[in-house]
């Protein structure tokens, strides 16, 4: 393949993106080529070396923000004929509320992820308090000279105080743990919008 | 390697191959290449962030009839770097650490 091949598959397979941004990355590309070439590497090496443009493409594409991509693969393909659009609106109860309800689901399970390390950490701080509050009370229980309940408070105190070091540090890397899969899920909807457009 | 410490590591090569002098796409992947994997399309991701996260500036400069990029490293760049080195201070002394347990144990 010559460079001027590579660059068009390239620019094909961005399409739907900001002008700006295809014109970025061809020139970033274009500019590697020129470079190498003149580095002694004949063309075909060169480009042969970068890979197949379309999953260059690809991975720019996985590389742009969630509503970048959402805008620049929304949009359709061609303009739409002026019938399209009479039923796109006619149809626009039934599949707006379709599209809505499938952007709810996702977003939920977005936010499902995220009340689940709130809730962790509330746990933990739930805990933290009752060592504090235990200490507290079992002051109280000393100095009105109830010996056995201030030993029962302070034990209890103490346990909350353990309890509370070991759930961090176990919550910690269970939020590492969500975290990744938070972000992992966000790649996932990105590659729901790139298979759209494959397909097609 | 992890990923995510890959990609850090790559991060702070990039800055490291622009901070004596300004350099270029092409050039910065032959000075990193002896040392970590690097490839011509895994280097263009890095070079957009570090741009948006003003780690670096580009300038486009007049080369053998056409354009070529030339990338500048900024203060909060070179702030990178040295963060870079002081964690991995860190890291070091828990490295030796650890092999100084090994050692006794065998």
């Amino acid at each position: 393949m010559r460079k001027s091949d590579f660059l068009a598959a390239l620019g094909d397979a961005l399409q739907g993106l900001p002008k700006r941004d295809i014109n970025q990355s061809i020139e970033y590309y274009s500019e590697i080529l020129d470079d190498q070439m003149e580095d002694g590497i004949r063309e075909e090496d060169a480009v042969a070396e970068l890979g197949d443009p379309k999953e260059i493409a690809k991975q720019i594409l996985m590389d742009t923000a969630l509503p970048k991509l959402m805008r620049a693969k929304g949009k359709p393909a061609r303009t739409l004929r002026a019938w399209e659009i009479v039923l796109l609106i006619l149809g626009a109860p039934v599949w707006a509320s379709l599209l809505i309800a499938a952007a709810s689901v996702l977003f939920s399970l977005y936010i499902t992820i995220w009340a689940v390390i709130v809730s962790l950490y509330a746990v933990n701080l739930t805990f933290a308090l009752g060592a504090v509050l235990g200490l507290i009370q079992g002051g109280i229980f000393l100095f009105a000279g109830n010996y056995m309940a201030a030993i029962f408070y302070f034990g209890a105190a103490l346990a909350c105080l353990g309890i509370t070091v070991l759930l961090f540090f176990g919550f910690n890397k269970m939020t590492g743990k969500l975290v990744a899969l938070s972000n992992q899920f966000v790649l996932w909807i990105k590659s729901l919008f790139l298979k759209r457009r494959n397909t097609k | 390697m992890d990923m995510q410490l890959k990609r850090g590591l790559l991060d702070v090569c990039v800055l490291a191959a622009i901070k004596k002098a300004d350099s270029y796409g092409y050039q910065i992947i032959k000075d990193i290449k002896p040392y970590v994997e690097i490839s011509e399309s895994t280097l263009y991701p890095i070079l957009r962030r570090l741009e948006g996260a003003e780690q670096l500036t580009v300038r486009s400069v007049e080369h053998a009839g056409r354009l070529r990029k030339y990338y500048h490293i900024t203060s909060s760049g070179l702030e990178r770097i040295a963060a870079f080195q002081e964690e991995w201070k860190e890291i070091l002394a828990i490295y030796q650490f650890v092999t100084r347990e090994e050692s006794e144990n065998a």
